[in-house]
């Protein structure tokens, strides 16, 4: 029997214009901006790579050690076209050195993006199922009840030995697999299109089979929206008003409106303050300590004879805003003059005294840092997105997110991978013993070879992981819908016909 | 028509969707009346703190004609608009200031003179909080008026055909394009009705609080919008009589209606700029850099190769020669790299005219004061007042008669002081008719969208079969 319910419900729902009208509309909306979004990404992928191979040319320019630079970039993310998330916006290359701590806010921009253009934000393919999938089960759902109940064909098939249940089920799937067809097509040619421009790995379709699945859950969370209003409204017409202002509030006006009037913590300056003094007083205990050398040394009061022969740069500070704290001691100099040689042994002394120093004390202050960045921005970031997860909008844009690695998590993974090569060339430093040769501030005899240092490599996080993220709030989104269809359930069963 | 007109509205009045579409505008324009109360004097504040910072140095410069030769007029600040809350625009990303400064290196071992350079800015690039957008005025009336409209007027003919009460109502003795009339009237002025109110409560708190004031000329602009959004409202509503009377069923027209609505509200402005961009890219950024640095490079190697060795002491016109040609085309430069950035913005906002939204959009920029239109007038503004300041500099140099009269080198220049009252200050101004100006277009095309649509209603309701 519910065979035949099933049959019936879905036999009326392929006949329909709106079918037609959504499948259209989807596929176009889908294939239009995946075309737009592949050129996008292929001009980021370009542009990534320009500025990889400009930064090995400027790294394997510099002859002493400490004047390299050290620049690793971030590529675009290949499932960015999915959901660009946070992928687009936040800087994409970061400077490596021992006496600082890189995280994704102290990141820059390679090719900054043109500011008049930067209005127009790109419509990913979530976007667009984001609108048209909720469109499409409100509009699917609205009359199914309602409007059986008006043409009083309800009451001709309650007459049979059905259970209400079984109506219900029997609607819920054929309207589901209806709703299937615009969503795996548009997907089956976008991956056509992708496919045939970039290589994507057997993990990247687990997670597009992520974000198919994570799309199922949102479609169904809306069309059981429209299945709840119409079972508990009497007339279609208030139906579908009532569905589609409900759709106007959770997708157009309440993100938008939760987003505009959530107001950052009154305190926060105060708490960057709290931790800037703290930094303060780390960087104060370095300069006591590098004071303290230089006095042993005997070279406190030739400080300037010292720094001219050197042609050095010292400088240590943590920005008041972004609590960025660095240590840099820079020699410029491409030779030391003859009567200047006497510095070199107390300049090998002072740099290998130093250098370490520094970077114990950068690492100190990242402990602070961190943690009072995580309490301000971190913590205001995920107000934020839980706020906005009280729209299905939100849960779903997040999951998605998620799976495609665009979300903070995912970019957070880059700035850890850049932390870790950080450590891994401090050591390679040490190994070279580079704090003690005359190679770290003078190129004079001999330059540094650069062709030994490890290369910066950073992998998207394993699928496993990526799951991990994104599932709570597949299962969150879930169970939302578990929860419509028991509610709707009790109505429809207690409900007159 | 007046009868059905009435009609139509009581039926709206009373309707489940008036009282929906109150509530959600009503919050909606109280959201944003508080945003911008909370804003605006904090921007207002920071402006007038940055630009009174910018005389004060600038007069700071003002004991030596040189010194204004070379450092230049400083950073020129961008005014805020004091109708943001109408739209925002793309505010957020535009930078907000053009600096004028000599930051380059020393060339012919002489002070660099200042040239105008065109900072980029990149406001989010820290920023992890979530996207949104901002609930002024033309995201209230570009998305969920429109939205509204279509709510309103999908069953409009469709509806009354299906009850069959059309039948009735031309079965008496009136024209079909009374009744038509007579329901766009109806539609029109139930949706009207709350949103004015909205409107009126909108500007009534922000006008009567302490930190704004509005000024004739905002109020102006306001009524002017408003114009706008009258016309944009009826453009709607022709639309859905049009797609009411052609398709015949509720059902369907609604399904019509949203996805004309979505892919030319929601999705177009957003592709199709997309598109447009790529038609003129810009070089890139580093591309940029990189060939500024070898044009500021190449000039100081002319003088090396020419002066560097040799005992001739280079005259002071050959100095002046030297740092004045490398500042302007450094100036140059910066302005053709603007220009090609300022280009793409143009060609992708040329293509999205196809959309209404998008051209409600760029006239609400326009009218308001800001976004790209308002940039464009704010570079203009400061390319005027770097020429009125270098004229000036030559004007007060020509004036003292000991001077040598070489701009630009210390010793060629007059040496008396400066009265800093005297000194031209930078007014970043708007102007209406210039709003006007670029406004035409788009108000012109808004106008032949709403013909073209009316006519269409008219046409498919006066052949609708009954």
């Amino acid at each position: 029997m519910l065979k035949t319910l099933i049959r019936r419900e879905l036999l009326d729902n392929l006949m329909t214009f709106r079918f037609a009208a959504v499948l259209l509309i989807t596929l176009l909306l889908v294939v239009a901006n995946t075309v737009v979004l592949i050129q996008d990404y292929e001009q980021r992928l370009e542009s990534y790579n320009d500025a990889v191979k400009m930064h090995q040319q400027v790294l394997h320019n510099s002859k002493t050690y400490s004047t390299a630079y050290l620049d690793v970039d971030r590529a675009p993310n290949p499932l960015s076209i999915f959901n660009v998330g946070l992928d687009k916006r936040l800087g994409n290359l970061v400077g490596i050195y021992h006496g600082f701590m890189p995280t994704l806010w102290d990141a820059r921009m390679h090719g900054t993006d043109n500011p008049f253009i930067a209005f127009f934000s790109s419509i990913d393919i979530v976007f667009v199922f984001e609108v048209i999938l909720s469109l499409m089960g409100l509009i699917f759902a609205y009359d199914a009840i309602a409007g059986e109940r008006e043409r009083g064909t309800l009451r001709l098939v309650l007459a049979q030995p059905i259970g209400r249940g079984q109506i219900l089920l029997a609607k819920y799937i054929s309207a589901m697999a209806c709703l299937l067809v615009p969503l795996i097509l548009s997907l089956l040619f976008a991956l056509l299109l992708l496919t045939r421009s970039m290589p994507l790995s057997t993990a990247d379709f687990l997670r597009i089979a992520g974000i198919v699945l994570t799309s199922f859950a949102y479609l169904s969370l809306f069309y059981l929206i429209g299945l709840l209003i119409s079972v508990a409204t009497r007339r279609t017409g208030t139906a579908l008003m009532l569905a589609m202002f409900v759709w106007g509030f959770l997708i157009l006006v309440y993100p938008n409106l939760i987003r505009a009037t959530v107001k950052p913590d009154g305190d926060i300056q105060a708490r960057v303050k709290t931790a800037h003094n703290q930094i303060q007083q780390i960087l104060d205990e370095y300069e006591r300590e590098r004071q303290k050398f230089l006095e042993k040394e005997g070279i406190a009061e030739e400080m300037s004879e010292f720094s001219k022969a050197l042609g050095f740069y010292h400088q240590a500070d943590v920005n008041p805003v972004t609590l960025t704290t660095y240590i840099e001691s820079i020699s410029v100099l491409s030779e030391i003059r003859p009567d200047f040689e006497k510095y070199v042994p107390v300049a090998k002394r002072y740099y290998n005294f130093v250098e370490p120093l520094a970077t114990r004390t950068v690492e100190k202050a990242w402990r602070i840092r961190k943690q009072a960045l995580d309490e301000i921005y971190v913590k205001q970031a995920t107000t934020d997105r839980i706020l906005l997860k009280l729209s299905p909008v939100g849960i779903y844009d997040a999951a998605t997110q998620a799976w495609a690695g665009t979300d903070l998590s995912g970019l957070r993974d880059f700035f850890e991978a850049a932390r870790r090569y950080r450590n891994i060339i401090i050591d390679y430093l040490y190994a070279k013993d580079a704090f003690a040769s005359r190679e770290w501030f003078v190129a004079d005899k001999g330059t540094v070879d650069w062709r030994t240092l490890p290369q910066f490599t950073f992998q998207r996080s394993d699928v496993g992981i990526n799951a991990k993220r994104a599932l709570p709030d597949l299962f969150l989104l879930l169970l939302i819908n578990l929860i419509f269809f028991t509610i709707i359930f009790l109505i429809f069963v207690r409900s007159e016909v | 028509m007046w009868h059905i007109a009435k009609r139509e509205l009581y039926d709206n009045l009373n309707s489940l969707r008036f009282a929906l579409a109150t509530v959600l505008l009503l919050a909606l324009m109280l959201t944003n009346t508080v945003l911008y109360l909370r804003e605006h004097p904090k921007r207002i504040q920071a402006y007038h703190n940055a630009a009174a910072g910018a005389v004060k140095t600038l007069e700071g410069r003002s004991a030596s004609l040189y010194r204004l030769a070379t450092e230049g007029p400083g950073d020129l600040h961008k005014a805020p608009s004091l109708l943001r809350f109408c739209a925002e625009g793309d505010e957020a990303f535009l930078p907000t200031r053009v600096s004028g400064a000599n930051y380059a290196r020393r060339i012919a071992d002489r002070t660099p003179i200042w040239r105008m350079g065109y900072p980029q800015e990149t406001p989010n690039l820290r920023n992890i909080r979530p996207d949104f957008t901002t609930l002024d005025w033309a995201f209230i009336v570009g998305y969920v008026l429109s939205f509204v409209a279509i709510l309103f007027t999908f069953d409009a003919i469709s509806g009354e055909l299906e009850r069959g009460t059309l039948r009735l109502t031309l079965a008496n003795a009136i024209p079909r394009h009374t009744v038509l009339m007579g329901k766009f009237l109806g539609v029109f002025i139930s949706i009207n009705i709350p949103f004015t109110i909205v409107v009126l409560m909108n500007l009534i708190l922000i006008s009567t609080s302490d930190a704004v004031q509005l000024n004739p000329e905002a109020w102006g602009r306001l009524g002017i919008l408003y114009g706008i959004i009258i016309l944009y409202i009826c453009l709607f509503i022709a639309l859905g009589l049009l797609i009411s009377a052609a398709v015949r069923e509720s059902g369907m027209s609604l399904v019509v209606l949203l996805l004309i609505w979505v892919s030319f509200v929601v999705f177009m402005p957003n592709t199709l700029a997309s598109i447009g961009s790529r038609t003129s890219v810009p070089i890139a950024y580093e591309e940029f850099w990189t060939q500024r640095i070898r044009l500021a490079d190449a000039a100081r190697e002319a003088y090396r190769d020419k002066y560097g060795d040799s005992q001739i002491t280079p005259s002071v016109h050959v100095l002046a020669e030297y740092v004045t040609t490398e500042a302007e085309e450094h100036e140059r430069y910066n302005a053709s790299y603007l220009k090609q950035q300022i280009e793409q913005g143009k060609r992708a906002r040329a293509i999205t005219r196809i959309s209404p939204a998008a051209i409600v959009q760029r006239l609400f920029e326009s009218f308001a004061g800001t976004g790209f239109e308002r940039h464009l007038q704010f570079v203009e503004n400061v390319q005027r007042y770097a020429r009125e300041y270098r004229e000036f500099v030559v004007d007060t140099d020509r004036a003292d008669s000991e001077s040598l009269h070489v701009i630009g080198i210390q010793e060629g220049m007059s040496q008396k002081p400066v009265n800093p009252e005297a000194i031209p200050k930078f007014k970043d101004r708007l102007s209406l008719s210039k709003d006007f100006n670029t406004a035409a277009m788009d108000l012109l095309l808004l106008v032949l969208f709403l013909v073209v649509l009316v006519s269409g209603a008219y046409l498919a309701f006066v052949r609708l079969e009954i």
